[in-house]
């Protein structure tokens, strides 16, 4: 069993990981950039090492930097998360190297599924279903219009090293052909360091059904069922669900059949999750396979919610050698899970991210709902990293309550100091369209004006004005107006 | 005639009463700067009881956030500029591409500039038509928030 475990990451996940090794008793070890010396997941756990500047590049995303902190404090095992290195074969194979049970899958599987060309090629001899599309040797402007021209529109430029819909760029027709090429490969670069682009058919209104599976070193492969990711704002994932408002029981049985062909076909271990764009509807609806994440997700906890099971738990048996914690066929999708992603960011200026202090910060805390944050009430949220600020999942016995339950959570989350997209979310969770299952990835960027258009209401403008800093009566039972012509003077009247 | 009653609860909470309703509310910050969480919405604006008018103008022209990007831009509240003639920097980033040297004639709303902040590329935009009369950043360099960028005429 693994004994003490280095986590290369921050943030919410690190404290998700942190708590896995606190019921496993695996000693963990934080590490931090100067800006998170004071952040949460550097207190909660065992140990923690200072490992560079704020710049990912000298700190969470130095290979050097991590392996050396895991060898100064003896870790045996090293987490990498989401994000960051996590879906690197070079520091996968450099913990191998180094000695370190690296806690997903081995560097060769993360080095062929991570190639999106390369994964490609090993879905289609596995006889998984791809997308229309084509990589061209000749990465020039040129040479991506060549091949933009044999595959036609509409047509998406994908960044082969990517994720999380970077270095993405949608081009309709000729004339946004160059620029699209050169701020995919600008964006591919500037995130992965490589900005080998490949283009491939959009299909039209897809949703993004994606399944969690699961490999053992016994040889033991299974599926976790699916979620529903379709929700997506620039190709950013809002909102994830599971079970799929779409998916049959014929259709979810083939979607999970080559979801563990895919896996099989890489002799996957650890989890991983096979993303699928679907088209069309109930059994006769077609799917393409998308892409393999070599990693657990953001939204692992929809799964962990709905099927009953700690993910990163069975992360940490499976890499000390264990089999799988599942006997055969005692997985089942039980209610609905559905969670919503807390961004720092400004739906009224266009979703901008925002950093600064957070003022105030109070989770929400009932039934059936479950909070992963990396942040606390005083910290501060800083400029160089991910905006994401928490997760809140909801489980309910059906999807028309989980979605209630998530909106009354989300009504009684307050993060004070930082804008956040919580009116937004609450909004897009009861849009007609939504509450109907009827959404398709490209919903958001549709129906973006269904963004918050909030008024302060007249009785809270009342209050506020009676609050000051110093209260601390029981009661306040007047406010203290100036005299005057404007509307305030009403206020002058007032008694208990 | 409408009576609210405060009741502080703890820390930046309190209980709002009016006409036998509660509402819990969470507030934050200086009342020159305050942060109001109700109901899964977020304000913010100035209400300092000794100078009422100046909320109530922020709030008659809808000027505290969360009264929509539309109603922000009707009164100037475009969102990557303060004053008409500079373009600046609506957070620290790195400017990642440079769009609109000086001297170019420019539309409303074509992108002027790219940054690059919190691993996303953010557009920076003409808020009006004009001409560019100045940069003053360079592709790659870090810019802190309110750095003029550009100067449009």
């Amino acid at each position: 069993m693994i004994r003490r475990l280095l986590i290369a990451n921050r943030g919410e996940i690190a404290l998700r990981i942190i708590r896995a090794c606190r019921e496993l008793h695996i000693e963990s070890v934080a590490v931090f950039s100067d800006a998170d010396a004071r952040s949460p997941h550097v207190a909660a756990a065992d140990h923690a090492v200072a490992i560079g500047p704020a710049n990912a590049s000298e700190s969470y995303l130095s290979i050097p930097k991590l392996i050396a902190a895991a060898r100064a404090h003896s870790a045996d095992a090293v987490h990498p998360g989401y994000g960051f290195l996590s879906e690197s074969a070079a520091f996968a194979a450099a913990c191998e190297e180094a000695g370190l049970i690296f806690v997903g899958p081995p560097s060769g599987v993360i080095a062929r599924m991570g190639s999106k060309i390369e994964a490609r090629r090993l879905m289609t001899s596995a006889g998984v279903p791809v997308v229309p599309g084509e990589t061209s040797d000749d990465q020039s402007d040129h040479g991506l219009e060549k091949a933009l021209a044999r595959v036609g529109f509409p047509a998406v430029f994908k960044a082969s090293a990517g994720g999380g819909g970077k270095g993405m760029r949608e081009v309709r027709d000729w004339a946004e052909a160059r620029e699209a090429v050169q701020a995919a490969r600008r964006e591919a670069t500037a995130a992965f360091g490589d900005g080998t682009l490949y283009v491939e058919r959009l299909i039209s209104r897809p949703r993004h059904v994606e399944v969690q599976i699961f490999g053992d070193h016994h040889g033991a492969v299974t599926h976790l069922f699916e979620r529903e990711c379709s929700v997506q704002r620039r190709h950013q994932k809002v909102i994830e669900e599971s079970p799929s408002p779409a998916l049959t029981p014929a259709l979810r049985a083939r979607m999970t059949d080559a979801a563990v062909a895919a896996a099989r076909a890489v002799s996957y271990r650890n989890a991983g999750t096979i993303e699928f764009l679907l088209e069309g509807q109930g059994d006769a609806a077609t799917f393409f396979f998308l892409e393999m994440n070599t990693r657990l997700q953001v939204e692992h906890a929809v799964t962990e919610a709905v099927v009953g099971v700690d993910l990163v738990r069975a992360q940490l048996l499976v890499a000390s050698g264990e089999a799988l914690p599942w006997g055969d066929g005692s997985l089942v999708q039980r209610g609905h899970a559905i969670e919503a992603r807390i961004y720092a960011e400004d739906p009224a200026r266009d979703f901008l991210p925002q950093a600064g202090p957070l003022l105030l910060y109070r989770e929400p805390r009932r039934p059936g709902i479950r909070v992963d944050a990396g942040i606390t009430e005083g910290g501060e949220v800083p400029v160089h990293y991910d905006p994401m600020l928490a997760k809140v999942i909801a489980l309910g016995e059906n999807r028309d309550a989980a979605i209630a339950r998530l909106v009354a959570a989300l009504r009684d989350y307050p993060i004070l100091g930082v804008r956040t997209n919580i009116a937004f979310l609450i909004g897009v969770l009861q849009h007609p369209r939504f509450l109907a299952g009827e959404v398709d990835t490209t919903f958001l960027d549709r129906e973006s004006n269904a963004a918050v258009s909030d008024a302060l209401p007249p009785f809270l403008r009342d209050a506020l004005f009676q609050i000051d800093d110093g209260m601390s009566q029981p009661r306040v039972q007047s406010a203290k107006p100036e005299a005057s012509e404007d509307p305030w003077s009403a206020l002058r009247g007032w008694r208990a | 005639m409408a009576r609210v009653t405060i009741t502080r609860i703890a820390d930046g909470t309190y209980c709002v009463e009016q006409n036998g309703r509660n509402e819990i509310i969470f507030v934050a910050g200086s009342p020159a700067d305050r942060w109001i969480f109700w109901n899964g919405q977020v304000f913010r604006g100035d209400f300092r009881a000794a100078d009422p008018k100046r909320a109530a103008s922020d709030s008659a022209e809808g000027r505290q956030p969360g009264a929509g990007p539309e109603a922000g831009a009707d009164k100037g509240g475009e969102p990557y500029h303060v004053r008409p003639t500079s373009v600046m920097a609506p957070m620290p980033a790195r400017v990642s591409k440079l769009l609109a040297p000086a001297g170019s004639i420019v539309k409303k709303g074509e992108t002027l500039l790219v940054l690059e902040a919190m691993k996303m590329e953010l557009p920076v935009r003409a808020p009006a038509d004009g001409t560019v009369t100045a940069v003053h950043c360079r592709e790659g360099e870090l810019v802190a928030t309110d750095t003029v960028l550009m100067e449009l005429t």
